[in-house]
């Protein structure tokens, strides 16, 4: 069975890489390479939101520092773009590791607020310093790639998610794993067993933000242009947890399915509610919490168990009428 | 002369303070009652601000007798959205709460972008005009002082509707033991109902009352959804008290900084104050120590 999974793994890998030999179009592959990025952005945001279950609302200020980090490094100091990539990381890493000493030592809502609050104070200091971040007016990006730079784009992002699921998985199946998920389902009997779960949820959240500022970075350099507005927003953060969540948090695929169905939902909905697109994600985010708590994958996984365990009773059931 | 510019920004942000305090009062008063952080109570308010502004411009009434309307409207609205929503997830996780208060507030915004569009709007009344003078130096303008006497009154009327009706009673009785309260008879669901109508039209009132003095669009109530949150924890979560005196401190924070650094860094000072009161102080400034 487990060799199944990776197999099916692999399988879904390579096709996702050769894509781009029968999709051509750059408006398609621009698309698939959003819903790879959000997927990449899902997988790393659940590892705290879904595994460790802390709710980050946050989540922009670490995508914004790697695509302002690829942006300024290499703008202001001239550093070569992937360096600059890599750095931007550093300063995702940085914030987190300041917005998780503060945040971790609070609970509940007092949590979300402060990853709020931290995310904002981001944005509005790159609003607020033109003379460094650009402002308002915003701040070139180098190009990651060049020639066919939507094919290499979509690959990249591919590599991103591949890298964040590999992540997840090992996560999920290491000792370090189910740390985060006792942290998750009950934090002060998890610290009694001697879990030390400020520790252990500061790891998690630097995966997550180095994870989630590479995206950032991808995303800048397609864009080639970032205002803070943009890649620092609240909507930014809604979305990367929207994702999770309707996928299924604490689940390894949830994250994937979650951004196939979020991303191709706006696109499909982009005409007919033009700017006000975000009213698709209010709609999901209630349909989830009312009738999806434990997300797609979370129902689909819990319908499955409740099958099995039905066929058994009937198969069991027509075992005993043979004899 | 610096002195009198100070008082004209204590002054100024005081009466945008009272504004402030209605609709942090609202968001403690759900917060007491509910154990929800509302992530929707800025764009109620702000389907505070487009109610107002549809009578206003079909009927021309002026926008401070609106605000009833306005505040019955939405009224109606928390009630409905509470039975509708809020009632089914009944003691689910604060993430399920908050996810579907982020739900209900980005279907308002975007909703009322698709009716309306991302257009400003503004309206126009004779007061508007009008400047009263306190002694050489000290202006202020008429519509601010019109609101802030009307959110004064109102923030007043909430006070005392908590403290001394049954229903207030029997508020403060849930948020202190929520198991308890539904021993001693009180309607759990009926009494959260009316508090979060009553929290959501406090914030729809403050809407309208701003309505004059504002550009609106629709995703101006964002904002004050941060602000929100920043009042009630500075002023102890549930406490209605502590989130109306936050308001003002608020109002007059954001005006000094804004007199001093620049109107741009007044929302990041907000922020700045809520993550300092979060990490030191967590029961808040005003607030007594949370259980």
């Amino acid at each position: 069975m487990k060799r199944f999974h990776l197999l099916a793994a692999v399988v879904v890998f390579v096709l996702s890489l050769l894509l781009p030999l029968v999709v051509e179009t750059g408006y398609a592959l621009q698309i698939l390479f959003r819903i790879y990025l959000f997927a990449a952005l899902g997988l790393a945001w659940n590892l705290v939101g879904g595994y460790a279950g802390q709710l980050s609302l946050g989540h922009a200020a670490y995508f914004g520092a790697g695509a302002y980090g690829l942006a300024l490094f290499s703008g202001k100091l001239g550093v070569s773009p992937w360096l600059a990539a890599l750095m931007g990381v550093v300063v995702a890493l940085a914030c987190a590791l300041l917005i998780g000493g503060v945040s971790f030592r609070l609970r509940g809502p007092y949590f979300v607020l402060a990853t709020i609050a931290f995310a904002e104070v981001v944005r509005l200091i790159a609003k607020n310093l033109p003379n460094v971040t650009g402002g308002d007016v915003g701040a070139q990006v180098p190009a990651l790639f060049h020639g066919n730079v939507n094919r290499a784009f979509y690959w990249a992002a591919v590599m991103l998610t591949a890298l964040a699921f590999a992540t997840t998985v090992a996560i999920s199946r290491a000792r370090f794993g189910y740390y985060l998920m006792a942290i998750r389902e009950d934090e002060d009997t998890a610290l009694s067993v001697g879990i030390g779960a400020a520790r252990t949820k500061l790891v998690a959240l630097l995966v997550s933000a180095a994870l989630t500022a590479l995206a950032g970075a991808l995303y800048a350099s397609l864009f080639l242009y970032i205002v803070p507005d943009q890649v620092l927003s609240i909507d930014v953060s809604n979305e990367i947890a929207i994702v999770a969540m309707l996928g299924g948090a604490g689940t390894v695929l949830g994250p994937i399915v979650g951004s196939v169905v979020l991303e191709s939902a706006s696109e499909l909905f982009k005409d007919i509610f033009k700017e006000a697109h975000l009213l698709i994600y209010g709609v999901l985010l209630v349909v989830v919490v009312l009738f999806l708590p434990e997300g797609i994958i979370g129902t689909l996984a819990a319908f499955l168990r409740r099958r099995a365990l039905f066929g058994g009773i009937k198969a069991g059931a027509k075992g005993v009428a043979a004899d | 002369m610096d002195l009198y510019a100070a008082l004209q920004a204590v002054i100024n942000g005081l009466l945008t303070g009272a504004l402030y305090a209605l609709v942090g009062m609202g968001l403690a008063l759900i917060f007491g009652v509910m154990r929800i952080v509302n992530f929707a109570h800025g764009a109620f308010m702000m389907l505070g601000m487009y109610a107002t502004y549809v009578l206003f411009t079909r009927t021309q009434i002026s926008p401070y007798l609106l605000f009833i309307v306005s505040g019955i409207v939405l009224f109606a609205i928390g009630y409905a959205i509470y039975f509708a929503l809020l009632r089914p997830i009944h003691g689910k996780s604060d993430f399920m709460q908050i996810l579907l208060t982020l739900g209900i507030g980005l279907i308002c915004t975007d909703g009322v972008l698709l009716v309306f569009g991302a257009d400003y709007h503004q309206i126009n009344i004779p007061l508007l005009g009008k400047n009263l003078h306190l002694g050489s130096h000290i202006s202020v303008n008429a519509p601010w002082v019109v609101s802030f006497g009307i959110a004064v009154v109102l923030a007043f009327a909430l006070y005392l509707f908590v403290m001394r009706t049954m229903i207030g009673r029997a508020a403060r009785a849930i948020a202190q033991n929520r198991y308890a309260a539904p021993l001693m008879g009180i309607n759990v669901f009926r009494v959260q109902a009316i508090c979060f109508a009553l929290g959501i039209a406090a914030a729809g009132i403050a809407g309208g009352l701003l309505l004059p003095v504002f550009y609106i669009y629709p995703q101006v109530g964002d904002q004050f959804t941060l602000k929100a949150f920043v009042m009630v924890v500075l002023g102890g979560m549930e406490s209605i008290v502590g989130a109306a005196l936050a308001g003002l401190v608020l109002g007059v924070v954001e005006s000094l900084t804004s007199l001093y650094w620049g109107n741009e860094w007044a929302l990041a000072v907000d922020f700045v104050i809520f993550l300092l009161v979060l990490s030191l102080k967590p029961s808040g400034i005003f607030g007594r120590q949370r259980a």
